[in-house]
């Protein structure tokens, strides 16, 4: 039996994607891994800690990167997206299309040159909460290393401020498009999701009411590099909250908007409670409930927090959310479904726990990938030698993905034994 | 009995009503006939409800506690139809779909609400058969065949009965017909007469059943005790009907706070153009000489007119929105739809008489005016079992709900968010 020499095409250079390319690499195979950011990590790299540890990303992150910087084996293509693929299982030709980052590298360039400039852009990272300059470092611990220019939001006064300051060799501000063709044996869909878009829920006052934020918003304003520096505060005031409401489901298993249910927002939701408690041991939270599904080792951390006197969970969907526009307070419209009162109470700060849209739901992969209703990636009737995995094939947390990316970096070997 | 006892458990409050006194023994076992009744005529979409309660904290006619549609869409889906039909709740509902259009199931909580109503009306009104016979799109032929058979026998037997009698009541001393008719009006009054007399007091006792059973539902189940008087509560809902407060608060089938003030005040113009004319004879205020049918601007003409054009005008806004709109479900089932084809049927054969008859179109006219009178008889006889029956109904639940306090804005029985409830 021969193994196929050609490397692996891993899409995606977040939790599911590094873990299946250093997974395949460590055993020996090439992998290239293509990511579309500026940095490798994805959604997870934005998270505050994980469940139900309650430990930070970085950590688990940190030594990934160690992995995947020690495997010669690996090559990475950040800013890149995959254009076209054709051919079949083990003798595939990838079209990669890598858009420029105006930053060399070599020589390296001093950060502080950003402070100088005026140009500014949103600060994506922290979801738009805040601004950056329009050369920025993504985030802290941004991997690779290196600053990226937004070119579009880069004043010309800027642009001549850099080229002086800068050391020769640095930036190349007309750098352009690269297309790169490469051959591979197989390949690992790992091109995650993204958060439902809390502008459709304009019942629930998103974009409405200043102080409605959605659970990936609490992420970054939890963190130590997000926009309040780690200190969760009100938008509208900058005033720590006293009472919050955790709004479950907002958008998810709701035929309206996503018919599925999302997996991992009740396990987030408690956890950003937990973040509350940690900052004020005075806060009170509600969580409104469709059902709480915290399965298997995850109870534990729901029963622990039941006994919470702080912490009240309601059972019963939110149909409204309201402002008092002297206070900036929300206003709850909601049915306690075991008591069968409506109530209508209120709050300093609303979370939605947005759920989960496959990024494949309207930028389908090219080649010849089979999706459910929603966009997901399905195994059926899928292109032999192709395998999915992480939120790519349905919403699943962290620990999910990395076993489904191991697999799928299992079958990718598997797929190339034996072929021409 | 297992699967029945760990129902309570898993749903909190839902438990057996603490009596069965107000409509027999309670069963908690699905009555799975109702379930089939129900879906038959909406679909089976209200089994997909997941009890979140979106619905019910939607409804801006529901009340802050206990509060509609949520609860009986588990009780359908449970088929737990006695308790359903004793639901007040049931009638405070004005299927404006604003719960639907919400729904995160697709479970149409508003069009449930509505076969539940219909479902009310077949089961109080009696005699049963003809109940079933009106929500039965087979029968059309039969429930046709009677107004048509006993017009056509009051036609036949004029001359004889004239005879008979002595006496034509085409020529009253008063009342001066400014046609020929055919007509035995004396006779069709008589008989349309005495066919309303004999429904409406069915309905009364129809009514009455329906009463107790609601009042006691109210008092057992819900807990609540009568805040005010009967009277008083009647004249509110009066008001409040005429005034169309509950059609208001709607966002998803507003068009029907103009469709259903169309229809409303329309058919009470007819209504009381028609009972003028009919009492004309033995009516104190007039004096002199009566001449029917009126000229085309006499008020009591340009009143019916009028009256008959609000009624198609709502009609047909009502059967657009039923047609091509988005607030329902579905279309609308038979129930629906013969009560607002009847109701058009009426208003146009109306019209169509009228026209034939200014431009004296002979036997034209006489033949409209006959299917005229076929469709007011099927619209006012059968009134007690069609979808016009919501106006006993509906009345009467309003009635007494006002009377129980039991409706939008009376305070919870707790204040804030209450709970730490686990499942």
């Amino acid at each position: 039996m021969s193994i196929n020499a050609r490397p692996i095409l891993v899409i995606g250079g977040g939790i599911a994607g590094m873990t299946a390319a250093v997974e395949a690499a460590e055993v020996g195979h090439r992998v290239i891994l293509v990511e579309k950011e500026a940095y490798l990590g994805g959604r997870v790299m934005r998270t505050h800690r994980y469940f139900p540890k309650m430990c930070p990303p970085a950590c688990g992150f940190e030594i990934n990167t160690r992995r995947l910087r020690q495997n010669s084996r690996i090559t990475v293509h950040t800013l890149a997206t995959v254009e076209e693929i054709t051919g079949h299982a083990g003798n595939f030709k990838a079209r990669i299309r890598v858009r420029p980052r105006y930053v060399t590298g070599t020589p390296s360039l001093d950060g502080a040159i950003a402070d100088q400039l005026e140009s500014e852009r949103d600060n994506e990272f922290n979801l738009g909460l805040g601004r950056t300059k329009a050369l920025y470092l993504p985030h802290e611990m941004a991997w690779p290393p290196l600053h990226v220019i937004d070119r579009e939001a880069l004043s010309d006064a800027d642009a001549a401020k850099l080229q002086e300051a800068c050391p020769a060799g640095a930036i190349d501000l007309d750098m352009a498009d690269e297309e790169l063709e490469v051959k591979v044996g197989a390949v690992v869909v790992a091109t995650g999701w993204r958060p439902y878009d809390a502008a459709r829920l304009d019942h629930l006052g998103y974009g409405r009411c200043a102080n409605v934020v959605t659970n990936v918003m609490l992420e970054r304003l939890a963190a130590r590099d997000g926009p309040t520096g780690g200190k969760i505060l009100r938008p509208s005031d900058g005033d720590p909250p006293r009472n919050v409401a955790f709004v479950q489901c907002a958008g998810s298993r709701d035929e309206n908007h996503l018919p599925y249910c999302s997996a991992v927002c009740c396990m987030g939701s408690l956890k950003h409670v937990r973040y509350l408690r940690e900052q004020d041991p005075e806060i009170r939270a509600t969580v409104f409930y469709i059902d709480i599904r915290t399965t298997g080792r995850l109870e534990k951390f729901y029963q622990d927090m039941l006994d919470d006197e702080h912490v009240t969970f309601l059972k019963g969907k939110v149909a409204q959310v309201d402002e008092d526009a002297a206070t900036g307070n929300l206003q709850l419209d909601v049915e306690d479904t075991l008591s069968r009162e409506t109530l209508h109470p209120e709050f300093d700060l609303v979370v939605l726990a947005t759920g989960i849209v496959p990024n494949t739901a309207d930028q389908p992969l090219p080649g010849d990938l089979a999706y459910d209703e929603y966009g997901f990636v399905t195994g059926d009737g899928a292109t032999a030698g192709v395998f999915a995995a992480g939120c790519a094939t349905g919403p699943c947390d962290v620990s999910s993905a990395t076993k489904e990316a191991t697999g799928a970096a299992l079958g990718a070997i598997q797929s190339m034994y034996g072929g021409d | 009995m297992k699967d029945t006892e760990t129902r309570p458990r898993q749903t909190g409050q839902e438990t057996a009503p603490a009596t069965a006194a107000c409509y027999g023994p309670l069963l908690v076992e699905p009555d799975l006939p109702f379930i089939r009744t129900i879906g038959s005529r909406i679909g089976d979409s209200f089994t997909r409800c997941m009890q979140c309660g979106t619905c019910a904290a939607t409804c801006s006619l529901s009340p802050e506690s206990a509060a509609f549609p949520r609860k009986e869409v588990i009780w359908a889906a449970w088929g737990w139809k006695q308790r359903l039909l004793s639901d007040a709740d049931v009638w405070l509902c004005y299927q404006c779909n604003d719960c639907s259009t919400r729904c995160p199931r697709g479970a149409h909580p508003g069009d449930l609400l509505a076969a539940i109503r219909q479902e009310c009306i077949i089961h109080y009104a009696r005699p049963g058969f003809l109940a079933r016979w009106v929500n039965d799109i087979r029968y059309i032929p039969v429930l046709l065949a009677i107004p048509a058979l006993v017009l056509a026998l009051a036609l036949k037997l004029r001359d004889p009965l004239d005879a008979l009698l002595g006496f034509s009541a085409r020529s009253g001393d008063r009342i001066v017909y400014a046609y020929s008719s055919p007509f035995p009006h004396w006779l069709i009054n008589g008989v349309f007469f005495l066919a309303l007399l004999l429904v409406l007091t069915t309905v009364v006792f129809s009514i009455r059943r329906f009463w107790r059973h609601m009042k006691c539902s109210l008092e057992k189940d819900f807990g609540l005790k009568q805040v005010r008087g009967v009277w008083p509560s009647l004249g509110a809902t009066v008001k409040n009907i005429f005034a169309h407060h509950n059609f208001s608060g709607c966002t998803t089938a507003h068009i029907r706070y103009l469709s259903h003030p169309l229809t409303f005040f329309g058919f009470l113009a007819l209504s009381a153009v028609t009972i003028w004319v009919i009492t004309a004879g033995i009516n104190p205020l007039i004096k002199g000489e009566f001449i029917y049918p009126f000229a085309f601007w006499s008020p009591w003409k340009v009143l019916a007119n009028l009256g008959g054009l609000a009624v198609a005008a709502g009609c047909v806004l009502t059967i657009r929105e039923r047609l091509f709109g988005t607030a329902y479900n579905t279309a609308g089932n038979y129930y629906d739809w013969s009560f607002l084809i009847t109701l058009i049927l009426v208003a146009l054969t109306g019209f169509a008489t009228e026209v034939l008859h200014y431009f004296r179109m002979e036997p034209h006219r006489h033949v409209m005016y006959f299917g005229h009178l076929v469709f007011v008889f099927a619209l006012l006889v059968y009134m007690p079992y069609s979808k016009f029956a919501h106006i006993f109904y509906r009345t009467t639940a309003l009635v007494l709900a006002e009377s129980f306090g039991r409706k939008k804005g009376v305070p919870p029985l707790g204040d804030g968010p209450r709970g730490g409830a686990a499942p």
